[in-house]
């Protein structure tokens, strides 16, 4: 009874300091505080006359600039693609060889179904999964990099503007660079979004953002159909996630929740130099939950698949869904069987492939095989690849979505959003390229 | 024989090397954890210290304690509610003003703080001359200079944590004025409140200011006493 009192007595209070002073009170506590510590600074610190410029600052003038900005993060960008794919290359191979060579020793066990399960079931599709290990980790290392040294921040500053434009805050695009490496602490970032409606919005679009565990897909097609522009490919990948969700985020801002956006200063950290143990341990922590998750969910998926496929029910699961993909080029069961299992960790869309493709290595190698079985063609990968990318996030991801939006509407708005959007873009990129190639 | 256990709890603005801190206080002897109720991810970590065990519990990074974000409302609440022996707020020296008015309002909530005044060595290549003295003694709390990147300070934070806890340094906090007719709506409101349930848990002055500024969470809190 008395509580409600108070609260009453509030309500007057603050419609007697708006009337006498045309501000809310909120604004007349916070100046008293910066006031304060307006004239404490005076008391306490004491500048150069000429504040020195920092290392920093020379850096920023030119990484923040208006006009070199955005093309310097674009070529930022794009080297660390080139860098993760020349440098891993090597490392790839030999890992492809090993488990080659492992497939083989497998393949001889007895009984024959054995064998298989053992060979083309798992070694087939872990092994092909695990091949991206090197590429995953560089990448991480370069993320790691990035983010260490302050470079990240400048990345989310340089957006800002454009975000600003689009009713989003910077901060928000924090979140969506996070979501290179992994969908999950990228949608966790955004609870340091102060306006409800501007998290929200990033939570759901975050998802677009290709995030390591689809990199081995399109590392796997880039190579096998795109073999002098790989970089290119894999980059105009990440380029189109990065689009759509910038536009989406636009679009679900002015109509989902239209409304006020946030404003905040930008934190711009000094400039320093990464240290070996901090990157080294950042990767080793998104690097790890890759290969557990490789140990664990892609492991009992390429099982499942593989007994699937053993007792013929996969082709009938894959053929009741593969009509819907014939628009976007990928009518086949196998493409539909990989897209079902990859909402499960979407690197098992390449555990898939390489499950039932086992041996394609020794058959001229995967994209020949893919080619000639399936019919496919540098542009019906190209539009696969852009499913992959956008269509829906993976189980892990959705359960965040849930937990951090706390509404089963959301979530399911995700799923769908992200579903219809994945299909009319790789029914795009098909249909149109199809008048082209 | 006072007592032989601290919590502290550490609070600062992101990028005020908050964390390095915190792994300096505690080593490799912290575990992760969720705060109550949500899913932000919560860090603790203990050290021993001149026969005290210290247990330290890392508070989100955030500019301000309103109730903007969900960092904002649980770093609050845990000053608040759980009433740790002392707050330590990681304070960066090259960037003091806006640093100030996170420890501004930990100091307006009478906690017991002690800052760390992290970061000595950038404000000083950028020579920035601080006066430490005058700072503790115009916020009425302790100030502990460090590097923490360098390691240095850990020890003489320690020091004042314990001495903080012991009540052999006190924190005599600051008396913040406001602008004189809210003062005259904060002493209205102070007085309802002291008078009812609410005084038991909460400072009386801070609610009332929290009520000024229409902090929803704290109106619902009340609404629900």
């Amino acid at each position: 009874m008395d509580n409600e009192q108070i609260i009453r007595t509030k309500d007057g209070s603050l419609a007697h300091l708006r009337t006498i002073h045309g501000d809310d009170a909120e604004t007349l506590i916070a100046n008293a505080r910066y006031g304060f510590i307006s004239g404490l600074i005076k008391d306490v610190l004491k500048k150069p006359a000429v504040e020195k410029t920092t290392a920093t600052d020379r850096i920023d003038r030119l990484m923040l600039n208006r006009w070199l900005g955005i093309p310097l993060f674009m070529a930022i960008l794009y080297g660390v693609f080139q860098f993760t794919f020349i440098v891993s290359e090597p490392f790839m191979d030999w890992i492809d060889t090993g488990f080659g060579w492992l497939s083989e020793q497998a393949s001889g066990i007895s009984p024959s179904w054995l064998g298989s399960l053992v060979a083309d079931g798992i070694i087939g599709g872990v092994g092909a999964v695990l091949v991206f290990v090197p590429i995953i980790f560089l990448l991480y290392i370069a993320l790691s990099i990035l983010e260490d040294s302050g470079y990240l921040a400048r990345a989310a500053f340089i957006m800002d503007r454009l975000m600003h434009r689009i009713g989003l805050h910077g901060r928000s695009f924090v979140s969506l660079m996070l979501g290179f490496g992994c969908s999950i602490p990228a949608i966790m970032s955004s609870r340091t979004i102060e306006n409800p409606k501007d998290r929200l919005v990033t939570i759901l679009v975050t998802p677009l953002i290709s995030c390591g565990g689809r990199l081995p897909i399109y590392a796997l097609f880039a190579a096998a159909f795109f073999t002098a522009h790989q970089g290119l490919v894999v980059f105009s990948m990440y380029a189109i996630g990065v689009i759509l969700a910038i536009l989406l985020a636009w679009v679900f801002r002015k109509k989902l929740v239209p409304g006020e956006s946030g404003h905040f200063v930008m934190e711009l950290p000094p400039y320093r130099l990464p240290t070996i143990v901090g990157v080294v341990a950042h990767m080793w922590e998104r690097g790890w939950s890759f290969l557990s998750r490789a140990g664990t969910i892609i492991f009992s998926a390429v099982v499942l698949i593989w007994l699937l496929n053993y007792f013929n029910v996969l082709e009938h699961i894959g053929r009741a869904v593969a009509p819907v993909f014939i628009p976007a080029g990928f009518g086949q069961w196998q493409a539909a069987v990989a897209l079902i299992f990859g909402v499960l960790a979407k690197e098992t869309v390449v555990g898939t492939f390489g499950t039932l493709f086992a041996g394609a290595e020794a058959a001229g190698g995967f994209g020949q095989v893919i080619s000639a079985e399936l019919g496919w063609t540098p542009l019906i990968a190209f539009a696969f690849m852009a499913m992959v990318l956008l269509y829906i996030p993976c189980v892990a991801t959705l359960g965040i979505v849930k937990r951090e939006t706390n509404s089963f509407k959301w979530t399911w708005f995700t799923i769908i959003y992200t579903l219809v959007l994945g299909w009319t873009v790789a029914t795009l990129i098909y249909q149109i390229g199809s008048l082209f190639v | 024989m006072t007592k032989k256990k601290i919590t502290i709890a550490l609070a600062g603005n992101p990028n005020s090397g908050k964390t390095t801190v915190f792994n300096n206080l505690t080593g490799a002897r912290q575990h992760v954890g969720n705060w109550p109720g949500v899913t932000v991810e919560k860090k603790e970590g203990s050290c021993t210290f001149k026969g005290y065990t210290i247990n330290v519990v890392d508070l989100p990074g955030v500019y301000s304690l309103t109730a903007y974000s969900l960092d904002e409302v649980i770093a609050r609440d845990y000053v608040v509610d759980e009433k740790p022996d002392v707050v330590v707020d990681v304070v960066d020296a090259s960037n003091l003003e806006r640093n100030l008015y996170l420890a501004v309002q930990l100091l307006e909530m009478e906690a017991n703080l002690v800052i760390a005044l992290n970061m000595m060595d950038v404000a000083e290549s950028r020579e920035y001359q601080i006066d430490v003295k005058e700072l503790s003694r115009l916020l009425g709390t302790p100030v502990v200079p460090m590097v923490a990147a360098w390691g240095k300070g850990t020890p003489e934070l320690l020091d004042t944590v314990i001495a903080v806890a012991g009540g052999y340094q006190k924190v005599s906090g600051i008396n913040l004025q406001y602008d004189h007719d809210v003062e005259t709506e904060i002493v209205k409101l102070e007085k309802l409140i002291s008078d009812s349930s609410l005084a038991e848990g909460y400072s009386p002055r801070w609610l009332a200011v929290k009520l000024l500024e229409e902090d929803e969470e704290i109106i619902g809190k009340i609404r629900q006493t």
